[in-house]
Order: C-alpha cells, then sequence, then structure tokens
C-alpha cells in the first residue's frame, strides 16, 4: 500500500522533471508534480488510501529530511555576517507588517461577503 | 600491542552512514527534547542544523562530504514536496463557501508579505543574492528552498529565513492579531499560515479547529502561488 503511494509521488515528480526540461525552465520539477498531483486529485475528486498513506509517512518526516540541506548554512556564515541587520530587520518587520494586514483583510473580506449574503436573503 | 584508536576514529567519522547517523540522533534528541518542552525556540530543524553543524566542525568533517552521505535523505525531498497536494487538496475541499475572501487574501496578502521583506531588505542594503533568498521567506521550507535556489538565492539560508519568520509570527503573531482587533477564527488562522507557515499553522491549532484549518489552508495556497508566481515575477523583473 505504501509503496504503491510512493511509486505514484516519483512518478508525479519524474514527470515533473521532464516538464521542467521540456517547457517550464523557471519552475522547480517537485512544484510542477506537486500541481499535476493537485490537478490530477481534483479531477478524480478523491484521494486514494494508497497515496494518503504514503504522503502523510512522508510528510511526517518532513522536518528530518530538512536538516541536511539547512546544514549547509555553515558554508554561508559570512554572508549573514555581513548583512546581519538588514536580513534581521526586513524578516522581523516585514512579518511584523504583513501578518496583522493579513488578519485584517481576511475579516473585512468575511464580513462584506456575510453581509451582501444577508442582502441576498432578504 | 596499542589498539589504533586514531584510525578507528577516523574511520567512523568519515563513513558513508556518519552524516546519517549524527543527522538521526540530533532530531530525535531535538524533538524529544520540543515535546517535553513545548519550548517555540526548539524548533526541531533549527536545532538540529545547528547540532549538527558544531559536530562536523569538531569532527572536522567538512560540509561536501556531510552532504554526500545524507545523499539519501535529500532523494527524498522531491517526493515529499509532491506530497504537500495531498493536505492542500483535503483543506481546499473544507472552504467553499469562503473562497472569494480567501483568494483575495491570498493575492493581496502573499504580494505584501513578500514584496515588503525585499524592499525593506533592498532598502537597509542587502545584496541581491540574500534578496532573493529572503523572497520566499513565507513559505514553508521545502517549497521556499526549491525558490530561493531558482530564483538565485541560496536553499540553505532560504530554509534559516523560513525557520526565522516562523518563530517569530508564532511569538507575536496572535498577539499583533489581536491588537489589530482581528477576531475572526478563519481570518486569523489565515494570518498565521500565509505568512508564519508550519510554525504559524502549529500556533493556529492551539487557538481552534477552523482557525488551525484556515492556517494550514493559507500555508499550502501560500506555498503553491509563490512556487508559481515568484520565478515568473523575478524574471520580468530582472
Amino acid at each position: 500500500m505504501l509503496l504503491r503511494g510512493l511509486t505514484w509521488l516519483v512518478l508525479f515528480q519524474l514527470v515533473g522533471t521532464a516538464l521542467n526540461h521540456l517547457f517550464l525552465t523557471m519552475l522547480p520539477g517537485p512544484i510542477i508534480g506537486l500541481v499535476l498531483l493537485i490537478v490530477y486529485l481534483m479531477v478524480r475528486g478523491e484521494v486514494s488510501e494508497s497515496l494518503s498513506l504514503a504522503a502523510s509517512s512522508l510528510l511526517r518526516y518532513l522536518p528530518l529530511l530538512l536538516v541536511p540541506p539547512a546544514v549547509g548554512v555553515m558554508v554561508y556564515a559570512a554572508d549573514i555576517a555581513a548583512d546581519f541587520w538588514p536580513i534581521v530587520g526586513s524578516l522581523v518587520l516585514s512579518l511584523m507588517i504583513a501578518l496583522p494586514f493579513v488578519g485584517w483583510l481576511m475579516q473585512k473580506l468575511i464580513q462584506r461577503q456575510a453581509r451582501r449574503g444577508g442582502t441576498h436573503e432578504s | 600491542m596499542n589498539p589504533d584508536w586514531q584510525g578507528a576514529w577516523l574511520a567512523v567519522i568519515h563513513h558513508p552512514l556518519f552524516g546519517i547517523a549524527i543527522t538521526l540522533g540530533a532530531y530525535q534528541l531535538i524533538l524529544a527534547c520540543y515535546e517535553k518542552t513545548r519550548w517555540v525556540f526548539l524548533q526541531p530543524v533549527l536545532v538540529s542544523m545547528l547540532v549538527v553543524i558544531c559536530i562536523l566542525v569538531a569532527c572536522g568533517v567538512d560540509y561536501v562530504e556531510y552532504r554526500k552521505s545524507t545523499d539519501i535523505l535529500s532523494i527524498l525531498l522531491g517526493p515529499a514536496t509532491v506530497a504537500l497536494a495531498v493536505p492542500l487538496y483535503l483543506n481546499l475541499r473544507r472552504i467553499r463557501q469562503l473562497f472569494w475572501p480567501t483568494f483575495t487574501t491570498l493575492l493581496i496578502g502573499g504580494v505584501v508579505a513578500t514584496g515588503l521583506c525585499v524592499l525593506l531588505g533592498w532598502l537597509l542594503g542587502a545584496e541581491h543574492m540574500i534578496l532573493m533568498t529572503m523572497a520566499p521567506k513565507s513559505v514553508t521550507s521545502p517549497i521556499a528552498m526549491l525558490v530561493a535556489e531558482q530564483i538565485g538565492g541560496v536553499a540553505a539560508l532560504a530554509a534559516v529565513f523560513v525557520l526565522i519568520t516562523g518563530v517569530i509570527g508564532a511569538i507575536f503573531g496572535p498577539g499583533l492579531l489581536t491588537l489589530a482587533r482581528v477576531e475572526n477564527p478563519a481570518a486569523r488562522g489565515m494570518a498565521l499560515g500565509l505568512t508564519a507557515h508550519a510554525v504559524g499553522t502549529s500556533v493556529a491549532l492551539q487557538e481552534s479547529e477552523e482557525c488551525g484549518a484556515f492556517a494550514a489552508l493559507a500555508m499550502s495556497l501560500m506555498g503553491v502561488a509563490t512556487a508559481l508566481f515568484l520565478p515568473l515575477a523575478v524574471s520580468l523583473a530582472v
């Protein structure tokens, strides 16, 4: 079961890689695979048991898979030190502004839709 | 006869399994600590990364060798990225009636979150490579790393910027939202997931189930939108 789901995931990634080389050089292969899989699931209308088992098992270990590439930061210590304050400043400030803004915007839009829905019914 | 301690030590630290061993060991140790304390600074990836770097430096093993021995883990990152489609699809089905508010917020909020960071970085004088690495900081790490590499940034740094963003969002997010008088659980979830990805989503899940569902949805939508449009935007701008 798990292996069948895993095979599908690998196949989607490989199709994505092929498309990346043929037409879509600006999109990474796994991303194309992800979009293809969403489209496939929407067309099918359900997630098969083997696919959901493989996806959830793989995603449970996602943080572990991310450790080796993150360790690569040791090679760039000098670059971080050179741009330390711009990095910290823009990461912190942009989050502090964007996060409440997104919440506020979403709340406004939900309220507007609720009001419109109300007038439609009356 | 003296046993060859030095030779045995070198054989162990240069064995192809050494990288896997320290990665698995560090990760499980940090995970156990995190589950005990629930301390938001103990993000498994970030702290495991620091532990592994310390071990590598102490043993005198360089990154290239470590990377080669952990190839097997990195190869699985591709299918794991594809697997993100499954939770996204399941979440999409849950929010039919709020489709337009969600979609509009994703579009405007995504541009603001990404644009503001690049603009601030540029104003503060960061160099191009760092800017391109910071641009995808609001999305989940596997996507951010792929996108950063694609647009001329560095995958390893992107993973770290993503984690910093997530941790700041988790610490200050709920307070900032309350200050901005955002009470709707769907809106709070959307804000946490869109700007602070998986770490924000875990905080949103603690608030309520609706809040968590919207955070998970916002995180995956923002990830896919960034992956599709950020490389396009950059290639048009340059």
